[in-house]
């Protein structure tokens, strides 16, 4: 018997039985569930809906449900009579398996999106309401570190205090995750005098950046390259790079054959450079944001959002930025763009919603994205204005303005399953 | 004073009618959920009238779950006797998932709470081991160390049945291995870990068993594997005379992030509530106070005992296989067996000089002067049977031990460092004579593995022939199949030859001259 139900009855029989003159006990004993209940219902705002229909959309998305189980997101949609229920699952696992049943998918970059949009029959909504780069969460003293093995540059705080922003040249930074120094597996990289693991954090320096100590490796902790679109993206902008900043599989575009080995070489070439982490690990932006995040992994693969929303509470809650975490921005830099597609007329409301709505746009930014706003040539104005309100410093647009762009998505698919060693996509049956 | 009373009671009615028609899109019914649990989580079980309380969602703790979810998911078209799985962690489970080629569907998974693997030790022991550990800062090569020479005995839950006991051993076998990144499968191709089991006296199902027997008879050892949680819930019990110290080991741990797992997809709402109440900041304290667990949500504090950083976490390998390989190496905790080793040994005269002292170097290091991380895992333990032989055109000096004490050691290393040399070299006839030793070794006890490492400088120049080695190898039988030969190639020795008696032999080749005989003796040692 559920709770309310029974709470429901009792007050009624007891308008029945009232014998004597005091308040009886279980009308007293129901009296704060009651209270609790109209307060509640007060708070979210439904008091004046509750007998209207509210839609519940069945909603499968990754990183980005940040924003839709964000509260005020929520309230904001509850007042266009929409709730979101979210599975969350990896983007390119979104775009693997079944979506049976699902509403509206939010798949956290491109190459998801244009999976699910391809399986479609009829024409669908969608909507790309913003963008976000990828970037690599660390800890100041292992950015101190970077800086000291000449692949990392600060960016200059404009307070002069401790910056929160590092640009990291990938070419160097691929150097250090191979393990190895020109193929020797120890060596003194750091020239402290002391022959080190090659490629470990304390044979580059990070013993002697503060007396600290971790004989591992510098790794980059990424979620499942299977699954997620972060290490998909990653992948590409590794392939970019170890490419020497061309797009994979743009050339020999008249030999099929010879295309296709050279993707195959690439991707080999690139696979250490994720498979020496051994296992992946889900929710990298939670173990990184964590207490324990710095024992968790020195480096690990998140979207600039994720960050940018802990600083915006950290501040909020503390009156200070969180300047122990700090930002490498690759250079080639590879930005993501999530979208919103809808699958069933429920969905389309919810697209056109993102579409439209002002408020929900504006709640983005406050959440740390980059919005795109109709009229607008960037995407970054508002939020670097938004930071500069709120205390934090605003990242500053790298220089050198190289773009990795994404193979074709035959070409990434080929490199991700490579490097993952995937399974093939399940199918819906129509 | 009836009236108020009437009016109170419809003013409720109807605040709980709206309560009730909003509820309604929540599904307020109350559901019964069970779940699959590991064992070490049996100290939540109090907590739990209190989620029925709060959400409506009883759960029903169903403390069977093996380290890798054994049964889960169940062959398609049967449905689950669990709705949820709550675990230590459930790598070993993924990594199943990933091994089915994909036709499996991960369910969802969410962290509850984190505690790494670490090593508690009596005052005693820790005081001891800082001793010996550089800067006075412990790691697992140390506990290796001591393990192996005897002065440290441990306990750790089975590897084969607990997923404490199987992260404690990705745990020190990734320590071991050294590279500072995952296992790898030629990481483990080799059991690196026999000196450091050669120290475990205690063992159980699972940690909480390993916890409770060590309470009731603590002489049994001077060091527990276990979760941080553990050690703290053993040493707040008071059933201890002196707490265990509890050491995050230099070269890293293992983190358990005990996620609660969604089995059946048709109960995800009562998932969702269980999940937000176990995640709410006032559960998390409760976690914490109750089961020494740090919490994972941000807004709560952690008690003092843990706030001392946790040191690095470790890569978990990304294959079942390594995993698996591991834990059957390691084998069972209780009838753990030395290995025997027969080292044939060159004595002809090529290897006065720098040789032979490189060669002193070795088994010096090998019995405990070699202080690095590797060494310390390497290195000959109690309970290993080692037989050194000494060959020049024939058998020069032959001697096994049975490694009991130190003096054992030094029994060795005399052999090697004072014995005279020869003017021939007879490898196959050594070799043959290795195979004998080896024979009579595994026919008087069949469970103790034997391996025969041969290391020469030199091309064979009398004795048998390779052919007639072969030959009286073949007619050894059964009991010789079982035992590889790893060759070691030194100075002028013929290469070719030597891979060929290791391939014959199910071994392999290593060649001193790349690095040094000290690091080729290493290479080899737990190969199988």
């Amino acid at each position: 018997m559920s709770h309310s139900a029974r709470a429901v009855e009792e007050p009624r029989l007891s308008t029945r039985q009232v014998r004597r003159r005091r308040v009886p006990r279980h009308v007293v004993g129901a009296l704060p569930i009651a209270l609790a209940g109209l307060i509640a219902l007060l708070i979210s705002g439904n008091t004046l809906r509750p007998f209207e229909r509210i839609v519940t959309l069945e909603a499968r998305m990754a990183s980005k449900s940040d924003f839709f189980r964000d509260p005020e997101v929520q309230r904001l949609l509850l007042g266009h009579g929409i709730r979101v229920d979210i599975r969350r699952l990896g983007s390119r696992g979104i775009a693997t398996q079944s979506l049976t049943g699902t509403d509206v998918v939010f798949p956290s970059g491109q190459p998801a999106a244009k999976i699910i949009l391809d399986r479609q029959d009829r024409s669908v909504r969608s909507v790309r309401p913003f963008v976000t780069p990828l970037v690599l969460g660390t800890f100041r003293d292992y950015a101190d570190t970077l800086v000291k093995a000449g692949v990392a540059t600060p960016q200059r705080a404009p307070d002069g205090g401790p910056t929160l922003y590092y640009d990291l040249k990938m070419p160097a930074f691929m150097s250090l995750l191979d393990g190895t120094d020109g193929g020797r597996g120890t060596a003194d990289q750091d020239g402290d005098g002391r022959p080190e693991g090659a490629d470990t954090w304390n044979g580059i320096g990070f013993d002697t950046v503060r007396g600290r100590s971790n004989s591992g490796r510098v790794l980059v902790r990424t979620s499942n390259v299977c699954e997620s679109n972060a290490a998909g993206t990653y992948l590409s902008l590794l392939a970019f790079v170890a490419n020497g900043n061309t797009t994979p599989g743009t050339e020999n575009v008249n030999d099929p054959r010879l295309a296709h080995d050279a993707v195959t070489d690439l991707a080999a070439r690139i696979k250490p450079l994720i498979s020496l982490q051994g296992m992946w690990a889900d929710e990298q932006a939670d173990s990184y944001l964590s207490d324990l995040g710095e024992s968790i992994a020195p480096i690990s693969l998140i979207y600039e959002h994720q960050y940018l929303a802990h600083q915006i509470a950290h501040h909020d809650r503390s009156g200070e930025q969180d300047t122990d975490r700090v930002l490498l921005y690759p250079t080639p830099y590879a930005l993501t763009e999530p979208q919103l597609i809808s699958l069933t007329d429920g969905g389309d409301r919810l697209v056109r919603l993102l579409q439209e709505d002002g408020e929900l746009r504006d709640r983005a930014i406050e959440l740390g994205f980059r919005v795109r706003f109709s009229g607008e040539d960037g995407t970054s104005e508002r939020l670097n204005a938004y930071l500069g309100d709120h205390g934090i410093q605003a990242p500053a647009a790298n220089p050198d303005q190289t773009k990795s762009y994404e193979p074709d998505l035959e070409v990434l698919e080929r490199i991700i399953t490579y490097v993952g060693t995937c399974p093939p996509p399940v199918q819906d049956t129509p | 004073m009836r009236r108020p009373t009437t009016a109170l009671t419809a003013g409720l009615v109807l605040a709980l009618l709206a309560t009730l028609t909003s509820a309604c899109t929540d599904g307020g019914d109350h559901v019964t959920l069970r779940v699959l649990a590991s064992p070490e989580l049996a100290d939540v079980a109090p907590l739990l009238a209190e989620l029925e309380e709060d959400t409506g969602v009883e759960l029903e703790l169903d403390y069977t779950a093996t380290a890798d979810l054994d049964g889960q998911p169940p062959a398609a078209g049967r449905k689950s006797a669990h709705d949820l799985a709550w675990l230590a962690s459930d790598r070993s489970f993924l990594l199943r998932l990933q091994d089915s080629a994909g036709g499996l569907t991960r369910p969802e998974s969410t962290s509850i709470m984190r505690s790494p693997v670490v090593v508690g030790l009596t005052p005693d022991a820790a005081r001891d081991l800082r001793g010996r550990a550089p800067g006075g800062r412990i790691s697992w090569a140390d506990l290796a160390d001591a393990a192996a020479d005897g002065t440290v005995r441990f306990g750790m839950a089975d590897p084969r049945r607990s997923d404490t006991g199987r992260a404690a051993l990705v745990g020190v076998a990734t320590a071991a291995a050294g590279t500072g990144s995952a296992l790898r499968e030629e990481d483990v191709s080799c059991d690196r870990l026999r000196g450091f089991r050669s120290g475990q006296t205690l063992t159980a199902p699972g940690s909480r068993e390993l916890t409770d027997t060590y309470a009731e008879r603590p002489e049994t050892a001077d060091a527990l594997i276990a979760h941080e949680a553990e050690l703290l819930s053993l040493n707040a019990s008071g059933r201890l005379s002196a707490p265990l110290e509890i050491v995050h080991p230099e070269d890293g741990m293992v983190l358990s992030d005990f996620p609660l797992l969604l089995l059946d997809p048709g109960e995800r709402e009562a998932y969702g509530k269980v999940v937000d109440w176990l995640l709410s900041a006032d559960t998390q304290r409760e976690l914490m106070r109750r089961t020494h667990r740090r919490p994972v949500n941000q807004d709560v504090e952690p008690s003092p005992e843990l706030r001392t950083s946790v040191g690095n976490a470790l890569s978990f390998p990304d294959r079942l296989a390594i995993v698996r390989q591991l834990v059957d190496d390691y084998g069972d905790p209780v009838h753990a067996t030395g290995d025997q080793v027969v080292f044939l040994l060159d004595f002809s005269t090529s290897m006065r000089g720098e040789r032979i002292a490189a060669l002193r170097a070795a088994f010096a290091g090998l019995s405990g002067a070699d202080r690095t991380s590797t060494g310390k895992f390497a290195r000959f333990y109690r309970g290993e049977r080692l037989t050194v032989v000494r060959f020049g055109g024939s058998v020069l000096e032959e001697r096994t031990v049975t490694v009991r004490s130190d003096a054992d050691l030094e029994t060795l290393d005399r052999i090697v460092a004072d014995g005279g040399f020869d003017d021939a070299t007879a490898v196959w006839s050594a070799l043959d004579r290795g195979y004998r030793i080896a024979a009579d070794a595994v026919r008087a006890a069949p469970e103790r593995p034997v391996a025969i490492v041969l290391m020469t400088d030199g091309e064979n120049n009398t004795g048998l022939t390779y052919a007639e080695f072969l030959r009286r190898h073949g007619r050894l039988g059964s009991a010789a199949d079982a035992v590889p030969t790893f060759t070691v190639q030194f100075g002028e020795a013929d290469a070719a030859a030597l891979k060929r008696a290791a391939a014959a032999t199910g071994g392999r080749t290593v060649d001193a001259g790349l690095s040094s005989l000290t690091d080729a003796f290493k290479e080899i040692r737990g190969c199988h």
